[in-house]
């Protein structure tokens, strides 16, 4: 046996590895080889002092512990959005849907506020009067159904049995004017909506 | 027979505060202890034990129970050690000139700040040239060397805590052995 193999079985032998012959070899190489013999004295020191400086007692009082257990008892959530973390976890679609959904529709939004064209839909659209960006629904006409007005200006004059929509446009209602349904303008609401997704998008890919 | 962190486990996934505090109770020291050991700082060692165990309660449904819940909360521990210390060390090395103290890698090694003065008080001289030593070495070598030294695990467990093969412990715990040996050779 050499020195290097020596010094390989003696990391063995502190490592708690060492094979029965092995070790019988070693003691012999050690007996007649006073470089090792220095070697593994040293090794046995370095063993002894790492054990004394790392499992020394760290020097906590009593009341550092318990301030310690309060912090991490403080600051584990409670139960129920622990559940909801863990459902969210169970089922990543969800979240990896909803984000998708969210830069889907902040990207319909903005092809939709380029396009300012003029969009109207509805399931009866025969009896309606487009003049410019207006959409008119003359006086005793009727419309049956749903009314959704983009990017222009609905004058209602008839009726319409179902509710009317206006995105980006206004309403203008004649005081002859019957709505069945909900008249509703939600161009603000579009702004806000899309000034939100906007940072979130931006937040997303910063 | 299940054993006993198991089963507080198990009661604390279902929403048992009691059960996660007793946890807590049984880990704390333990986790504490090392993570002292391993970043010098008092303040820091504490701010790791606290991450760790909002770890731990964060993923208490993956825990899986095949494997020995001391090895899990380890290893959940001593990744958020080594995390640190590279932070740290790669804070430091922008500074250079600092040649002093060398570690294993060639890194410069910065001696921990806010050590407690209570606990160094109680430390011999020999103690602080020893642990002096002990923080010159890199983390991946410091980390084997604290689950050894200071928890006794087998090299066998330190594979499982560090997720790699017992033959990469090995060299590690040899490396650092001889690193060790030769450091204090010199000075005790
Ligand atoms: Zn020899």
């Amino acid at each position: 046996m050499n020195c290097a193999q020596a010094s390989r079985l003696m990391h063995e032998y502190f490592d708690g590895d060492l094979a029965h012959e092995d070790a019988s070899e070693l003691k012999a190489h050690l007996g007649g080889c006073p470089e090792c013999r220095e070697r593994f004295n040293d090794y046995e020191r370095t063993e002894g002092f790492l054990h004394m400086a790392l499992a020394a007692p760290v020097g906590r009082t009593e009341a550092d512990r318990a301030a310690l257990t309060d912090r991490i008892l403080k600051s584990v959530p409670g139960r129920r959005s622990r559940r909801l973390a863990r459902w969210l976890r169970q089922y990543p679609g969800v979240t990896v849907a909803a984000m998708l959904g969210l830069v889907l529709l902040a990207s319909f939004i903005a092809s939709w506020e380029q396009d300012q064209e003029l969009v109207v839909r509805g399931s009866d659209l025969s009896q309606i009067v487009i003049e410019g960006n207006k959409v008119v629904v003359p006086e005793g006409a009727r419309v049956d159904g749903d009314l959704i007005i983009e990017n222009g200006e609905a004058v209602v004059v008839g009726e319409i049995r179902g509710n009317l929509t206006v995105i980006d446009g206004s309403v203008n209602m004649a005081s002859t004017a019957k709505v069945i349904g909900e008249a509703r303008e939600i161009n603000q609401a579009l702004d806000w909506i899309w000034y939100k997704l906007r940072s979130t998008v931006i937040d997303l890919a910063s | 027979m299940i054993p006993i962190e198991a089963r507080l486990a198990r009661k604390a996934l279902k929403g048992d505060q009691q059960a996660f505090a007793e946890i807590v109770g049984l880990y704390q020291d333990k986790l504490y202890h090392m993570a002292f050991r391993m970043l010098g700082s008092r303040q820091e060692a504490e701010d790791v034990v606290q991450e760790a165990f909002l770890r731990v309660y964060r993923n208490l449904d993956r825990y899986d129970e095949g494997m020995k819940f001391s090895t899990w909360i380890y290893r959940i521990a001593t990744n958020l050690c080594i995390d640190r210390l590279r932070k740290r060390k790669a804070t430091y090395s922008l500074d250079a000139e600092s040649t002093e103290h060398e570690g294993l890698d060639g890194y410069a090694v910065i001696p921990s700040d806010d050590r407690t003065p209570e606990s160094e008080m109680l430390l011999s001289e020999t103690q602080r040239i020893v642990r002096q030593a002990i923080d010159t070495l890199p983390a991946k070598y410091k980390s084997v060397m604290v689950l050894r030294y200071l928890h006794d695990l087998s090299l066998q467990e330190i594979g499982e805590v560090l997720d790699m093969p017992v033959t990469t412990v090995k060299t590690r715990v040899h490396r650092g052995r001889e690193y060790l040996r030769k450091k204090l050779e010199r000075k005790l």
